[in-house]
């Protein structure tokens, strides 16, 4: 009798474990009865109505329209498999779309451009006559040896998942291919040492992988978590002889201090800050930074990313080049947070700062992507129901000093 | 003897029927030549066993071998039709097999007309709808009285039929489940029912269960009463047309769900300029959308609601896309969610 009579005090005390159990945890989806009234992704969508239906004007139903529905995978082709990975999927009707661009290099012109001595390499040159004065736009140099397959404008049709070849390495990995512009705005050359501030989870790192020409690269992310997720990647893709110490270092550490630790010493910097990530906000509501105990987190994001952004200028050694990208629309997190590092790099620093020019690497995948039209500073991808890559935004600095 | 009576209770019948939109002249030339069948017709609303009676009179006895004169080309002639619209009856009803066929398609010939309809609307209606010349005259009664009785009075009645005449093939209490559903699970008033009807008559041979998500979408995920339903005639849409032009709306942040007050942001557009209008007048003026989008757009949502349905059917949905996507985790400072396993929502 006393021992049943424990059991029942023992099973009432446990029923109300409520104050034992964390606060990110008390509502279990799959044990909910019902849903929360406003649910993250609902604050997701109103907050980017009000801002972007501004922002946007004509634009927003399209890309809203275009962010609510399912997105558009590329696949990035990795180099280092050795199976008939390219053949198999343009079999299935998909285009490695770095080299399906509607060029229009006159002959004339292709002579002063640098062309790439492999003929496969997706890193020509283009020179391009700017149609208001004239004056020739900058030659357009971009990362060699990417190549990423999507399918054609319209087609919805999904990739199968990789599989692994002999030598346990996947053949492709699945991205948005809009995320690539980056890489290849980068501008990697043979010999430079890349550092990647926000690393995690990896597709960016392995597009600049698979250059094959990079001396040293260094990887970043504040999150533990994140930073092993990347490494699991990298151990799927790459073969471990270029994983090693000599040519990769991965790291945990805040990326705000990076000024302070390696000041003046890469050639490139890859600034892929934390954002709203639009689209997973309005489609996800795990893990979804407009939750409402999250907010002062979203605040706070602007002032993170002018932080690592000025970091990764302090990191980058004169005549280094930094490219600072986000995956969200909002203008508070991209060109404000560009012109203010600007202002700051030359204030605080003085450190002078040029915009390149990305006009070119636009007009190259028009036919791929949709672009923002008239953006003062920087480009952007904008999704479309039909191309629906993106949202990135991306824009490249020089240091001059 | 018989007939003479019978011709004058046709004669009276039609003399009824006078305000109706037949002129009785026509319909007393046609009438008289298949009296017996008239007379039959007219007994048979009455009583069956007055039926039973006349078929003394009947030159057309149960002899199904032989063909029947009545369907041959002069009588069909008679009947009203033009020459070659009379042999492609002839045609038509020499194809049909059975014994009573003939027969058949004899009281449906008359009935036809009995309803005021003229010849070569009775044509393109036997044409839309073989399936007619067999329906029973019994049954074929018993359908009307029922439409009738639903409100489709005369004008309505022969509307409906000349345009859907497959709602004649359909049994009574097929006709009265659908009725029953739309009055007690749709609240929709009789009037209401009597209208949906006359405007949308193939709702009765629609799926139910298809009838009743299409209804559900359109009262909870779009906010639409009643009264507008019907005026925008919504059951001659398909579930997927109404399902892709309003989920096209609120994706772009046109069309807002209202919410348990009834209120929405944003002024939805109404029912019927959302539904009505074709294609092209649809994403010029309601979407302010190109063709290509749309299209797109469609075949997306297909996508997505076939796999939703795979879903419903506990069938786990193809996760063939484990695709590790670049940009969508974000910075997290908690780093406790290591315990759970995250299941990407498709």
């Amino acid at each position: 009798m006393a021992l049943l009579s424990d059991t029942r005090l023992l099973l009432r005390k446990v029923k109300d474990l409520r104050c034992l159990t964390p606060r990110r945890n008390r509502v279990k989806e799959k044990w909910a009865v019902t849903r929360t009234k406003h649910p993250p992704t609902s604050l997701a969508l109103q907050h980017f109505d009000s801002t972007y239906g501004v922002q946007l004007c004509q634009l927003w139903p399209s890309v809203r329209a275009a962010l609510l529905s399912e997105r558009k995978y590329g696949a990035l082709l990795n180099n280092f498999c050795h199976d008939a990975v390219l053949a198999n999927l343009e079999a299935q009707g998909c285009r490695d779309f770095l080299r399906d661009t509607d060029t229009e290099a006159q002959p004339s012109l292709e002579q002063e451009s640098e062309v790439a001595a492999d003929d496969e390499a997706s890193g020509a040159s283009i020179s391009k006559k700017s149609d208001i004065d004239g004056q020739q736009l900058s030659p357009l140099h971009l990362s060699p040896h990417i190549k990423c397959l999507v399918f054609p404008r319209g087609d919805i049709t999904r990739f199968k998942p990789a599989r692994p070849d002999m030598c346990g390495l996947l053949g492709y990995y699945l991205m948005d291919a809009a995320s690539l512009l980056p890489c290849l705005a980068l501008d990697v050359q043979e010999g430079h040492n890349v550092l990647d501030l926000c690393a995690a989870p990896g597709g960016k790192t392995l597009a600049l992988l698979q250059t094959q020409c990079i001396g040293f690269l260094c990887l970043n992310d504040a999150s533990v978590s994140r930073t092993l997720r990347l490494r699991k990647v990298l151990d799927s893709y790459v073969p471990k002889p270029l994983l090693t110490d000599e040519k990769l270092r991965i790291t945990s550490f805040d990326g705000t201090k990076w000024g302070d630790i390696e000041r003046n010493t890469f050639d490139r910097v890859l600034v892929d800050v934390p954002c709203t990530t639009d689209r997973h906000s309005l489609m996800e509501d795990d893990n979804n930074i407009f939750s409402k105990i999250r907010t002062g987190e979203r605040r706070k994001l602007p002032q993170l990313q002018l932080e690592l952004l000025m970091a990764g200028i302090e990191a980058a050694c004169p005549s280094g080049e930094i490219l600072y990208s986000t995956c969200t629309l909002s203008q508070i997190q991209n060109q404000s947070v560009v012109e203010q590092a600007i202002f700051l790099a030359r204030e605080n620093h003085g450190i002078q700062l040029q915009v390149v020019d990305l006009r070119p690497l636009t007009h190259m995948f028009r036919k791929t992507f949709h672009f923002a039209p008239d953006l003062h500073l920087g480009e952007m991808v904008i999704p479309h129901v039909a191309a629906n890559f993106g949202p990135i935004y991306m824009c490249k600095l020089r240091r001059l000093t | 003897m018989g007939t003479r009576v019978a011709a004058r209770q046709v004669l009276r019948w039609t003399g009824l029927n006078a305000t109706s939109v037949f002129s009785p002249l026509q319909f007393g030339r046609c009438l008289l030549q298949p009296l017996c069948i008239g007379c039959r017709l007219l007994c048979s609303s009455s009583s069956h066993n007055a039926l039973r009676s006349t078929q003394h009179n009947h030159e057309l006895g149960p002899q199904p071998r032989e063909p029947v004169p009545e369907l041959s080309l002069p009588s069909l002639v008679d009947m009203g039709f033009t020459d070659s619209q009379a042999a492609q009856i002839h045609e038509a009803t020499s194809k049909l097999r059975g014994g009573d066929a003939a027969q058949h398609a004899l009281s449906t010939l008359t009935a036809l007309f009995v309803l005021g309809l003229n010849p070569s609307s009775v044509l393109k209606l036997l044409e839309k709808c073989p399936e007619l010349y067999t329906v029973k005259e019994s049954q074929l009664q018993q359908r009307m009285g029922n439409m009738r009785k639903l409100g489709l009075v005369e004008g309505s009645l022969q509307r409906v039929v000349s345009h859907y005449p497959q709602i004649l093939t359909v049994p009574v209490k097929t006709v009265k489940s659908v009725v029953v559903f739309l009055r007690e699970k749709c609240q929709f008033t009789v009037q209401q029912v009597t209208d949906i009807l006359r405007e949308s008559p193939a709702v009765v041979l629609e799926n139910m269960g298809q009838l009743e998500y299409k209804f559900q979408y359109v009262y909870f995920r779009m906010g639409v009463k009643q009264a507008e339903m019907v005026k925008s005639r919504l059951f001659r849409f398909t579930l997927d047309e109404v399902r892709c032009r309003h989920c096209f709306l609120e994706r772009r942040g046109l069309y807002q769900t209202p919410d348990k007050k009834g209120q929405t942001v944003i002024l939805n557009p109404k029912l019927d300029v959302i539904l009505s209008v074709d294609q092209d007048a649809f994403l010029a003026h309601v979407a302010n959308a190109p063709a290509e989008e749309y299209e797109v757009f469609s075949r997306l949502l297909a996508r997505e609601w076939r796999e939703e349905e795979r879903q419903h059917g506990s069938i786990e949905a193809d996760s063939g896309d484990d695709d590790d996507d670049d940009d969508v985790e974000e910075d997290e400072e908690t780093g406790g969610k290591g315990g759970y396993s995250k299941r990407r929502k498709k």
